[in-house]
């Protein structure tokens, strides 16, 4: 894509008749500033281990109404006992989704008539700002206050069909006061390449908790560019795992705001990868109020020519106070061309705190590989214990048993094909 | 059982051992003593196949056939069996999952039925009475935060469910309690027979007083020196090695 093409395609966008036009404004002016700053590259500190050559090499449209198939084999998409909402292409398809009655989905248009037209805010990167602007599928989820959803809400968007699209969905997950629901987000791309640039926001009110999932299992010729934006008020949890196991580029951009006292956020992650697949997370926890705690705890295991960046930042101002926060992240090797790039910074500016971070990449242990094979293992069953045995912590902090069960399917899956 | 002719190992291009000559027949126990660094575990490690450990001469057959070019399992299944010195932290792999798989590896090796967990379970019960240790350290990951001496039980543990032909001891004693030497020596005892060998290698002539070995052999500067009986190690106590230095 060139300048060029994203002109087209924006051109296409604003014009569209169903959109409100009242949104075109700030679209406008969204675009002219990515216009100006342009797409990121290597001199930029927060892109330099990222290869975006793979956007600049393909052409991608947006998606039309059309373009919502039907003819998708969702059975391996299903986890047992959640409601799944289902977006093709961007297009939400409300006959095959089965949203639970205590759970308010609206379009962004919707959402926005009832917030007054405020928009969120955004960084200004230039991918938050073309989500802006070529929006094409808003959906907003809103859990009324004291409701308590037990079964979890799949939200799967998949991409499929023939034709490269840009897809740029916006959700909002608005969690009020004394509610909980655990949401998945689940991005699966099956045939063609498809540029999905998508970003989320998340509040959770006081007292309120909210689990949130999000799987990203694309086809390999896929990119995905993924910012987060987490609001927490007071007393709230908010509990955030990330499961990556494909895609040519999985980018996440994670904005954690503690804006309320006592309240906690643990933050958690698996990257596996193989080919020349890349995987940044791009984490910022801001502690703004004090008594709250925080965790960030994220592995990834590296095949053949993949690669991974973790840049996790925890700031702790002035006023937080008693912050109690951690970051780990541990990566695993499987082959001497697999780079991984961590980073975990700590930036405290408050002086009662406990805060503790640390960071290892290292290749399989020769000698727990040995020990095993020393009683009667072979090589093969050694390594895939220890690979096995790298992640099983973090997975099993899944507490909902059919997600846990669904994520180590997926997982064996790739370790059959990666030992 | 175990014939090694004039091994020569290297490690990083360093001779580490330099001829060694040894016999074991089955039903037999050998000890192995010699200070610090004279090249015991080297031994060990040679028989049991371990990366980087380089014969560059001589040979090392078990039951008549040369497992020189034998992977480390393979060795295994075989029957030859070394408790550690030190013994391996495995991280997030279950004590119990890891012990079943070695045992149904050697069922499997055998033409035998694997072992369910079920039944698993039970077997591993009966085996931890005899090392006296508590069935909470089955759910740990092996060995990961096992005090010195709970790995060197759970050394001997494998050893019971592994049911190995030669069991090599790299100073199991080492480290342990006067209490855990005993279940160990017992066990030890209680395990060998006619067809079953032992390699033991020791610092002390205290586990020599539980466990009788028909030879002892001394290991200084990667040879084997002197080989005699066990009143040798009562030598050894009182005169310690200079005088067998050359
Ligand atoms: N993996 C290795 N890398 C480098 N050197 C090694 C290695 N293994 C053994 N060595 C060297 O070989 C020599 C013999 O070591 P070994 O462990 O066999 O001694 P040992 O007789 O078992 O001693 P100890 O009584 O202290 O256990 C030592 O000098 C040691 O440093
Ligand atoms: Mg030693």
């Amino acid at each position: 894509m060139n300048v060029n093409d994203y002109q087209n395609e924006f051109n296409k966008i604003i014009s569209r008749k169903y959109f409100p036009s009242r949104l075109n404004n700030s679209r406008q002016k969204a675009f002219s500033k990515f216009l100006d700053i342009g797409l990121p590259t290597k001199k930029w500190e927060d892109w330099r281990h990222t290869d975006l050559s793979f956007l600049n090499k393909n052409n991608f449209r947006i998606s039309e109404a059309n373009d919502a198939f039907e003819n998708i084999d969702f059975s391996k998409y299903k986890i047992k006992n959640t409601h799944t909402l289902v977006i093709i292409n961007g297009h939400y398809v409300e006959h095959l989704s089965d949203a639970p009655k205590e759970l308010r989905v609206l379009t962004n248009h919707e959402y926005l008539e009832q917030n007054d037209w405020r928009q969120k805010d955004k960084k200004d990167t230039p991918f938050d700002l073309l989500n802006t602007s070529l929006c094409d599928s808003g959906m907003s989820f809103i859990i009324d206050p004291d409701t308590d959803i037990d079964k979890p809400i799949h939200i799967l968007f998949i991409c499929s069909g023939s034709e490269n699209l840009i897809i740029s969905p916006q959700v909002n997950i608005d969690i009020s006061r004394s509610s909980s629901a655990t949401v998945i987000e689940q991005y699966a791309s099956e045939t063609s390449s498809f540029f999905q640039n998508n970003c989320v926001f998340a509040s959770v009110k006081e007292n309120a908790s909210l689990n949130h999932l999000r799987i990203f299992s694309n086809a390999n010729k896929t990119i995905n560019i993924s910012s987060s934006y987490i609001e927490q008020s007071e007393n709230s949890n908010y509990k955030y795992f990330q499961f990556v196991d494909s895609g040519a580029l999985q980018r996440s951009d994670i904005y954690n705001s503690l804006k309320g006292t006592n309240s906690n956020c643990f933050l958690s992650g698996l990257t596996i990868l193989d080919d020349d697949q890349q995987s940044a997370t791009y984490i910022t926890t801001d502690h703004i109020m004090p008594n709250c705690t925080s965790s960030q705890n994220f592995k990834s295991v590296l095949n053949n020519k993949s690669s991974g960046v973790f840049n996790g930042r925890t700031i702790v101002r002035e006023d937080s106070q008693k912050t109690n926060s951690k970051q780990s992240n541990k990566n695993l090797l499987l082959s001497d061309k697999a780079t991984m790039n961590s980073n975990p910074q700590l930036e405290i500016y408050a002086d009662d705190v406990k805060c503790a971070h640390g960071s290892t990449t290292g290749a399989l242990d020769n000698e727990a590989l040995f020990y095993m094979q020393s009683r009667g293992l072979d090589r093969e069953s050694a390594s895939s214990l220890l690979i096995r045995g790298f992640v099983i912590e973090l997975m099993e902090e899944i507490e909902n048993k059919d997600l846990r069960d669904y994520l180590f399917n997926k997982f064996d899956n790739w370790l059959i094909k990666n030992n | 059982m175990l014939e090694i002719n004039n091994l020569h190992v290297e490690v990083e291009n360093k001779e580490i051992l330099s001829g060694i000559d040894l016999k074991i027949k089955a039903g037999e126990m050998h000890a192995i003593m010699g200070l610090n660094g004279s090249g015991k575990s080297t031994l060990s490690n040679a028989i049991t196949g371990r990366e980087n450990y380089n014969v560059t001469k001589g040979d090392i057959t078990f039951k008549d056939e040369s497992i020189l070019e034998m992977e480390p399992n393979e060795r295994a299944l075989a029957g030859i069996f070394m408790s550690f010195q030190y013994p391996t932290v495995i991280p997030g792999v279950n004590n119990t999952y890891f012990l079943r798989a070695a045992v149904n590896a050697k069922k499997k090796y055998r033409g035998e039925k694997e072992y369910d967990a079920a039944t698993f379970l039970k077997f591993v019960k009966s085996k931890l009475k005899e090392v006296e240790m508590d069935a909470k350290y089955l759910k740990r990951a092996v060995n990961e935060g096992f005090s010195g001496g709970e790995k060197k039980r759970n050394e001997m543990l494998q050893l019971l469910c592994l049911e190995p032909e030669l069991a090599i001891m790299d100073e199991t004693d080492s480290g342990l309690d006067i209490d855990a030497l005993k279940i160990i020596s017992r066990g030890i005892n209680k395990y060998k027979n006619n067809s079953r060998s032992f390699l033991v290698i020791t610092h002390y002539q205290r586990l020599l007083k539980y466990i009788e070995p028909d030879v002892v052999h001394v290991l200084i500067d990667g040879k084997i020196v002197k080989s005699g009986g066990k009143e040798l190690a009562l030598e050894l106590e009182e005169k310690g090695y200079s005088w067998l230095e050359s």
